[in-house]
């Protein structure tokens, strides 16, 4: 009986697609696997920041070591950890974390513990950086830069510009549909909450409900939320102020003499960053990590990452060796006064986070 | 197994498979392609929505359906509405844009040239998406191309970036190709002689088309339409790029779930089941109402 013996498939059939999947219960999410095959010896892979390619690093590292390097670029920390966790991360050696995902990585225990002996020059990090909240004693993560989030605003244009981030909305008429954002709901509700006066990482859903009030007062006059898609449009003339981070901003002046463009750090405070190298628990490679730590340490290094990409850097030595116009760069390197009132972002409770969240969406579908 | 008569010992009869298998040996490939990248992701999908915020790192526990009670909070509800309003109006926008070029190539351009004419509409697609949309921030800045040309002939300048206009422009330009090649399968095997007919009984041109070309195309412009309409629901691409402060769609904000700030998988993965929903419904609709023909035909 064809048809009969048919319908018994299809029961198997789906019996067999179903029990494979949903009472299967109790599997983890994204859970972190090492790769199967050890990696080459001459192969390092790393997974970083866009910003932080530069071909004559990996050429250097290359001619120094013999080891071939190959990087592939995430455009935001949580982009990075997406990755990594739905299994593609387990080819990385060195991936470029900042300051609260390295804080969330360790704390998912995806980080292996750096052996110091095995790392030259840390005694080069500027005391700050020694010992830092986000990972104490550097056990987990080595700084490479470090920076502020501010904005970045046309002096031709807004003369006195602004100071502070309340100045944003007391500038909204001439700023209409000529500024942008930050896309980071923590980066833009914090600057929100310092501009009332309450903390960057604030947690009380009162505060939060203030800052996202604050917020749909100035969105009238926010083109839009992005990180990068602003350099082009500020130096036509069709943005006149956007938030930006330190780093993308000084590259961008330093690259542009003439554009009449200038970096504030907001008077009040804002967040303060780092971007660091670690090891995944699933490092291929990890003597290749460690080559490639060590040769971001040497000073010299260190000196090139900040004269070509405009880093901050947290190595003494190198700052030491950097030509003056660029040590004494404010918006680079600001003076412990301006840092003073810095704060940096620190991970949240899912339970808050999901109320900045909810705030982010109604925002930007109001 | 092996018939005695037969000179040959290898002319073995190969026995045929039961009637009911053949269509499925058939099948097989296609099946299985789909149960592993369609049915089964859809499955784990469904049950990671049924986890109630899951983040990557925890414990697949399927236990309600809090993930679809919080979609259905007013505050999600502009998201859908925004989503749905920029995909019926690429929708229109391909429809209204490509029937005359479909028809154009189709009934005017001469045979040989066919080809050429299909080419050279599609050759776009040969680039990335990707920068063809940031192509467009170049056309339709403050200060950019269109607003020089419209400067050049006297007319006021047009802020159209980062706003609605802009998402619909840049939509409508990423999915046009694909409408006007549907239309274009559709138009070509427009039975000529009931236009001759037409004409020769009295109609006018107007009547002519939405009495004859149109009833005959509906198949095209069903399929086409359909094609048009999913692939805009799923398009985070322009809304994210071309979009302004008030973009979020339904496509942006699964991103958001998934690789934002809140990693909340199970909310994102209701609301890729809500968007599977409309697609399915859209589907549904058109096979039962819009698409007798083509059931009919095929």
């Amino acid at each position: 009986m064809p048809s009969l013996t048919r319908r018994q498939l299809l029961h198997t059939a789906t019996a067999i697609a179903a029990g494979m999947v949903l009472p299967g219960c109790g599997w983890t999410l994204g859970e972190v696997r090492p790769a199967l095959s050890k990696g080459n010896k001459d192969e390092l892979s790393l997974f970083t920041w866009e910003s932080y390619i530069d071909p004559l690093l990996t050429e250097t590292f290359h001619t120094q070591t013999g080891i071939n390097v190959t990087a592939d670029i995430y455009d935001s920390n949580e982009t990075m950890l997406a990755t990594f966790q739905s299994g593609k991360g387990a080819i990385y050696s060195v991936i470029y974390p900042s300051d609260y995902k390295v804080a969330e990585m360790i704390d998912k225990k995806l980080l292996k513990p750096l052996d110091h002996s095995r790392i030259n020059g840390m005694e080069n990090l500027m005391p700050e950086f020694q010992n830092s909240v986000y990972d104490p004693a550097n056990r987990h993560s080595v700084p490479i830069s470090w920076g502020t989030t501010g904005f970045i605003y046309n002096t031709a244009a807004l003369n006195p510009g602004p100071e502070d981030w309340e100045d944003l909305w007391r500038l909204q008429a001439q700023l209409n549909r000529k500024m942008t954002l930050l896309a980071d709901v923590r980066e833009v509700m914090g600057a929100t909450l310092k501009s009332l006066g309450h903390s960057y990482n604030a947690t009380d859903p009162t505060e939060i409900r203030q800052a996202y009030q604050k917020l749909v007062q100035l969105k009238p006059a926010v083109t839009t939320f992005t990180t990068d898609a602003w350099r082009d449009r500020l130096l036509a003339g069709d943005l006149i102020l956007s938030m930006a981070y330190s780093a993308d901003a000084v590259r961008l002046i330093q690259e542009n003499p003439d554009a009449k463009l200038r970096y504030v750090i907001p008077a009040s405070g804002t967040s303060l960053w780092s971007d660091t190298m670690v090891i995944p628990v699933t490092a291929p490679n990890p003597d290749a990590a460690y080559e490639w730590i060590n040769f971001m340490m040497q000073p010299s290094v260190a000196v090139g990452v900040t004269s070509r990409l405009f880093f901050a850097t947290p190595n003494q030595a190198a700052f030491d060796q950097l030509p003056a116009p660029l040590r004494n760069n404010g918006s680079l390197f600001p003076p412990e006064s301006v840092i003073q009132a810095c704060e940096r972002i620190i991970p949240l409770d899912p339970k808050v986070m999901e109320l900045y969240d909810q705030y982010w969406t109604k925002l930007t579908s109001g | 197994m092996v018939s005695p008569a037969s000179p040959l010992p290898s002319t073995t009869e190969p026995k045929a498979p039961p009637q009911w298998l053949q269509p499925l040996l058939m099948l097989a490939p296609a099946g299985v392609w789909l149960a592993l990248l369609l049915v089964l992701p859809t499955l784990l999908i469904f049950q990671l929505s049924l986890v109630p915020g899951i983040r990557p790192g925890q414990v697949v526990n399927p236990s309600g359906l809090d993930n679809y009670w919080r979609i259905v909070q007013p505050d999600y509800f502009p998201v859908l509405t925004r989503s749905l309003f920029f995909s019926i109006g690429t929708t229109i926008a391909c429809l209204v844009l490509g029937f005359p070029i479909a028809y154009w190539i189709a009934l005017k351009v001469p045979k040989r040239w066919q080809n050429l004419v299909l080419l050279a509409f599609v050759l776009p697609l040969w680039t990335s998406s990707l920068l063809r949309t940031y192509a467009w921030i170049t056309i339709l800045r403050p200060t950019g191309v269109l607003n020089s040309i419209l400067g050049k002939v006297g007319m006021p300048p047009l802020d159209l970036l980062n706003r609605e206009p802009a998402v619909l422009i840049g939509m409508t330009y990423s999915l046009l190709p694909y409408m006007v090649l549907i239309l274009y399968a559709a138009l070509e095997k427009l039975d000529r002689r009931l236009l001759e007919a037409a004409a020769d009984l009295g109609a006018n041109p107007a009547q002519t088309f939405w009495r004859v070309t149109v009833p005959q195309s509906l198949t095209g412009i069903a399929a086409g339409s359909l094609l048009v309409f999913i692939t805009s629901m799923g398009d985070f691409v322009n809304p994210e790029i071309l979009g302004g402060a008030s973009s979020m769609t339904v496509a942006r904000l699964i991103y958001n779930q998934f690789l934002g700030a809140t990693q909340n998988w199970g909310f994102g993965s209701a609301l890729s089941m809500v968007l599977i929903l409309v697609v399915s419904i859209a589907i549904a609709l058109l096979l039962k109402y819009g698409d007798r023909s083509a059931a009919g035909g095929v």
